[in-house]
C-alpha cells in the first residue's frame, strides 16, 4: 500500500510547491497559504489512509489484528514516539537550557534499553491487549485493573497535553489564529482522524507518517549546514562545530556574507553556558540532569502506550526487534533536533529577532535560515503529524483503558462487540475534551509537559510491570502498596507544580519542586514504589500458583 | 525453559534454569554497562569540572573595585561595558539582570561621553527607543538609520571596535532612564550576575574537541544514542542466537 501512497502524496504536494512560491519571510502572525496546503493535503493523506484501513472490529481498533512486520512495526514505535515533545520540545528546551536539554535526548533514548532487556518480549509472551489487562490478570484483581486503566487514562492525557500545545503552537503559526482556536482547531481534527481510523489505520498511517517526520525535518539540516559553511553531508555531526562557535563566539569578520533572515550578520558574543554542563546561567543543577534522565527512561519502560506497541507483533521476537528497529529510526530525529537549537541561538542572537517562542524554536530556526517557505512549512506541518501521530496511539491507548478494561471487564462483561467500540469512541471524545481544556492553561513547555507523563508512568506502571514479570513474589497486596506509594508521589509533585503555575502557596513548596520537580519526581517514585510493593509482598500471602506457573511456562519459557 | 521446581517461583537475582542464568547474566552486563556510560559519565564529569571564567570575566574582575568606587580609568570603564555587553549579548537571561546590566552599561557609556557627547548620546538613545516602540517592521528606513547611527556614536565612546560583535547589539542594551545613576541594586546585583553569566563547569572532558564538539557534549548527543542502540542490537542478536542453540521456538 506504501508504494501507492507516497507517489500519492508526492503527487498532492505538488501544486503546493508552485502556489506559494515566492512569499515573504516572516517571523510571526499571518496566515501562510504554503505551509496550510502542505499541512491540510497532508491531513487529508491521514484520513483517507485511516479511512482505507479503518478498524473493522475490536481487535483491529486495539492490536491492529497483530499483523505488523517488525520494521513496520519500529517505524510505528518511532511516529508513535516521535511527538511534539520530540519534533519541537527538545529543540526548545536545548535552546533555552543547553546541555541540560540533553538529558531530554538521553533519557526518552536510553528507557529503550531498559523497555528491551526487561520486558518487550516478556510483554508479547503474556499475551495481553492492554497495560491495565496485563496488571488485572497478573495481580488478579479487578480493582488493579479499574486502577491501571485509570492511571493509562491519566498518562495518556497528560501526555497529550504537550502533544495539543504542540498543534496548538504550530496550527497559531500556520492559520495566524490564536492560540486558543489553534488547539481547539487542531484537537478537533486530530480526534476526528482517531475516530475514524482506530488503531488499524493509525499503525498504517505511523509508517507514512514517520517518513514524513523525518523526511519533513531533516531536510533544512542539510540546507542550514551547507549555507552556514559547516560539514553538510551529515549534519548530526556537522554541528559540532556550531556548539564549538557557540560556545567561543563568532566574531563578525569570520562570517562575512552570512546573515539571517532579516539581515543580521551571522555573528553572536561567546556562550559557553549552551554546551557546559548544569551551568549556573540555565538555573539547572547536576541533580536535576540526573533525576531527568532516570525518570524518563523508567517512564519510557512504563507508558501504556508504548507498551501496547509490542502487542502488535506476532512474536515475542519481533516484538524485541521491532524495540531495536525502533529507537534506530528514533535516534535519526534524536540525533537532529539539537541541530535546531544549536543554529537557532546563533541567528537568533540579536536583539531585534526578538523573544520567540522556544516551542517553536525548530520552525523558527528554519525561517531565520531564509530556507524556502515551503520547506519551512513542510517542516511545520512534520511537527504537526509528529503530534498527531503520537496523540492518535495515545487517544486509542486511553479509549482501550476506557472501553475495553473499565466498561467491559469491571462494569459489563456481556456487552457487545458494537458497543465496546462505541464506548472506546465515546471515552477518546472525553478525552480529547479533557486535553483540550488543560492544553489552554499553558502550564509549560511541550518537553516539561510530556515528562510529567514519563514520571508518572514510571512512578506507577512501570514498578508493577517490572516486578509482575521478573519476580512472582510480587503478589497483589504489594502491588496495591507499590501503586499507593508511587500514587502518592506523584500526586504531592504534580499538586505543587500546578499550585506553583497557578500562583498558589503550599508549606515547603521550594524543597518539593527542587526535589520532586514535576517533570521528574519518578527518580523517588520509582524506587519508592518498587521497595513498597516488594516489603509488603515479603508480608503477605504469595502469589497465586496459577499466576506462578503462567509466569514460568508461558511467559519465561 | 524446564524447571525442575515445583514451586514454580520466577526471581531475576535467583533464576532457576541454566537459560534463565545465561538471561538474567546477559540482562546484568547489559544494564551495568548502559548505567556506567549515562549516570557513571555524568558523575566523572561532575567530579572533574572547574568553575572556569571567561575571559569577561577576567575583564571584570580587575576593575570591579574601581567602578565601584568611582576611581575607574576610562579603559577600565570601557572595559566594564564590554563585560556588560557580553552577558546582555548572551540572548537569555534574567530580566532582572537584564535591566542591572542596562543600567550599568547606560551609566557608564554616559560617564564615559564627553558634556557635548552626551546631551547627543541621551537623545538618540530616547530617539531609537521611541522609533522602536513605534515601528511595523524592522526594515524601517528612519529606525535603520537611528540605530547605525545611535551604534557609530556609543561604540567608540565603548571603545568598541568596528568589527567587535558587541557593536551590533550595544544600540538595543542602552536605556535613557538608566544613564545618569549607577543604581545601588543594579551594583548589589552584577557581582551576583558576572558569576552567574560568565563562570562555566569545565574540564579536560568539555575543552577537549572531538569531531569539531565539545567531547562532553558529542558523548551524550550522539555517541550514548549510538550505544543504545547497539546495546539492543547486540541483546537481541543473543537472545536469537541462544534460542537457535537450544531450539526454542517462540
Amino acid at each position: 500500500m506504501k508504494k501507492f501512497l507516497l507517489p500519492i502524496i508526492i503527487l498532492l504536494l505538488s501544486p503546493t510547491f508552485l502556489f506559494a512560491a515566492g512569499a515573504s519571510t516572516q517571523l510571526e502572525g499571518g496566515f501562510k497559504v504554503g505551509p496550510a496546503i502542505i499541512l491540510i493535503t497532508i491531513l487529508c493523506v491521514f484520513v483517507m489512509v485511516g479511512i482505507f484501513f479503518r478498524a473493522k472490529d475490536t481487535a483491529d481498533f486495539y492490536a491492529a489484528g497483530r499483523g505488523i512486520s517488525r520494521i513496520g512495526s519500529g517505524m510505528a514505535i518511532a511516529s508513535n514516539w516521535m511527538s511534539a515533545a520530540s519534533f519541537l520540545g527538545m529543540a526548545a528546551i536545548m535552546y533555552g537550557s543547553g546541555y541540560h536539554g540533553l538529558a531530554f535526548v538521553v533519557g526518552w533514548t536510553g528507557g529503550y534499553v531498559l523497555l528491551l532487556i526487561l520486558m518487550a518480549g516478556q510483554i508479547r509472551k503474556y499475551g495481553k491487549y492492554t497495560a491495565a489487562d496485563f496488571i488485572g490478570d497478573r495481580y488478579y484483581s479487578q480493582g488493579l485493573r479499574a486502577t491501571g486503566a485509570i492511571i493509562a487514562i491519566l498518562i495518556s492525557i497528560s501526555y497529550c497535553v504537550g502533544q495539543f500545545k504542540g498543534i496548538g503552537n504550530m496550527f497559531e503559526w500556520i492559520f495566524g489564529m490564536k492560540f486558543l482556536w489553534a488547539v481547539i482547531l487542531g484537537g478537533g481534527v486530530v480526534l476526528l482522524y482517531t475516530l475514524i481510523s482506530g488503531m488499524l489505520g493509525v499503525t498504517k498511517n505511523m509508517q507514512i507518517q514517520y517518513v514524513i517526520i523525518i523526511i519533513s525535518f531533516l531536510i533544512p539540516l542539510f540546507i542550514l549546514t551547507f549555507k552556514f559553511d559547516y560539514f553538510w553531508l551529515l549534519p548530526q555531526i556537522g554541528y559540532g562545530s556550531v556548539v564549538s562557535d557557540i560556545v567561543s563566539g563568532v566574531p563578525l569578520e569570520q562570517t562575512t556574507q552570512m546573515f539571517n533572515a532579516l539581515g543580521h550578520e551571522y555573528a553572536m558574543v561567546p556562550a559557553p553556558e549552551y554546551a557546559m554542563p548544569w551551568d549556573p546561567a540555565t538555573g539547572q543543577t547536576f541533580f536535576q540532569w540526573m533525576a531527568i534522565a532516570f525518570s524518563l527512561m523508567v517512564g519510557t519502560a512504563g507508558l501504556p502506550h508504548v507498551i501496547q506497541r509490542f502487542y502488535v507483533v506476532p512474536k515475542a521476537r519481533d516484538a524485541r526487534w521491532s524495540v531495536v528497529w525502533g529507537l534506530f529510526f528514533i535516534c535519526i530525529l534524536y540525533w537532529s533536533a539539537p541541530v535546531y537549537s544549536a543554529f537557532g541561538k546563533i541567528l537568533s542572537a540579536n536583539p531585534e529577532v526578538g523573544k520567540l517562542s522556544k516551542d517553536a524554536i525548530v520552525v523558527y530556526t528554519a525561517q531565520l535560515g531564509n530556507i524556502n517557505k515551503l520547506i519551512v512549512g513542510l517542516l511545520a506541518a512534520g511537527a504537526v503529524s509528529a503530534a498527531f501521530s503520537t496523540v492518535s496511539g495515545l487517544l486509542v491507548a486511553g479509549a482501550s483503558a476506557f472501553s475495553h478494561d473499565l466498561y467491559v471487564k469491571v462494569l459489563y462483561p456481556e456487552a457487545s462487540p458494537k458497543k465496546q467500540l462505541l464506548m472506546a469512541r465515546v471515552g477518546t471524545i472525553i478525552m480529547a475534551v479533557i486535553v483540550t481544556a488543560i492544553a489552554l492553561l499553558k502550564l509549560g513547555l511541550i518537553a516539561q509537559l510530556v515528562a510529567v507523563a514519563f514520571s508518572l508512568a514510571g512512578c506507577t506502571i512501570f514498578p508493577l510491570f517490572l516486578l509482575g514479570i521478573w519476580w512472582s513474589g510480587s503478589n497483589k497486596q504489594g502491588a496495591i502498596a507499590g501503586l499507593i506509594a508511587g500514587g502518592l508521589v506523584s500526586i504531592i509533585s504534580i499538586t505543587y507544580f500546578v499550585a506553583g503555575v497557578k500562583g498558589v502557596d503550599l508549606p515547603a513548596a521550594s524543597f518539593i519542586t527542587k526535589w520532586l520537580g514535576a517533570w521528574y519526581f519518578a527518580w523517588v517514585g520509582a524506587p519508592l514504589a518498587i521497595i513498597t510493593n516488594i516489603i509488603v509482598s515479603k508480608l503477605t500471602p504469595e502469589t497465586p500458583i496459577e499466576i506462578r506457573k503462567f509466569l514460568l511456562q508461558n511467559v519465561h519459557s | 525453559m524446564e524447571s525442575n521446581h515445583n514451586d514454580y517461583h520466577i526471581s531475576f537475582f535467583k533464576p532457576t534454569t541454566a537459560q534463565a542464568k545465561w538471561n538474567r547474566n546477559l540482562a546484568m552486563k547489559l544494564i551495568i554497562i548502559w548505567a556506567v556510560a549515562v549516570f557513571g559519565f555524568h558523575f566523572l564529569l561532575r567530579a572533574i569540572e572547574k568553575p572556569t571564567p571567561e575571559e569577561a570575566y577576567v575583564k571584570y574582575e580587575m576593575v570591579w573595585e574601581n567602578i565601584l568606587n568611582e576611581k575607574a580609568s576610562i579603559e577600565e570603564m570601557q572595559s566594564f561595558a564590554h563585560t556588560s555587553l557580553s552577558v546582555l549579548g548572551k540572548v537569555f537571561i534574567k530580566s532582572d539582570h537584564k535591566i542591572a546590566l542596562q543600567n550599568a552599561l547606560s551609566w557608564t557609556a554616559y560617564q564615559l561621553a564627553d558634556s557635548s557627547e552626551k546631551v547627543l548620546l541621551s537623545n538618540e538613545v530616547t530617539n531609537f527607543e521611541m522609533l522602536k516602540s513605534e515601528i511595523e517592521s524592522i526594515s524601517d528606513p528612519e529606525y535603520i538609520a537611528a540605530k547605525k547611527s545611535l551604534s557609530e556614536l556609543v561604540s567608540p565612546i565603548l571603545g568598541l571596535a568596528k568589527n567587535d560583535v558587541r557593536t551590533k547589539i550595544v544600540s538595543f542594551e542602552l536605556a535613557s532612564t538608566e544613564m545618569e545613576v549607577f543604581k545601588a541594586e543594579s551594583k548589589k546585583l552584577i557581582p551576583i550576575i558576572m558569576s552567574t553569566y560568565l563562570i562555566h563547569n569545565q574540564s579536560f572532558l568539555t575543552d577537549f574537541k572531538f569531531l569539531g564538539f565539545p567531547f562532553h557534549y558529542f558523548y551524550s548527543a550522539v555517541f550514548l544514542l549510538i550505544l543504545f542502540v547497539f546495546l539492543c542490537w547486540l541483546y537481541c542478536y543473543r537472545v536469537d542466537k541462544k534460542n537457535l542453540e537450544l531450539d526454542i521456538d517462540e
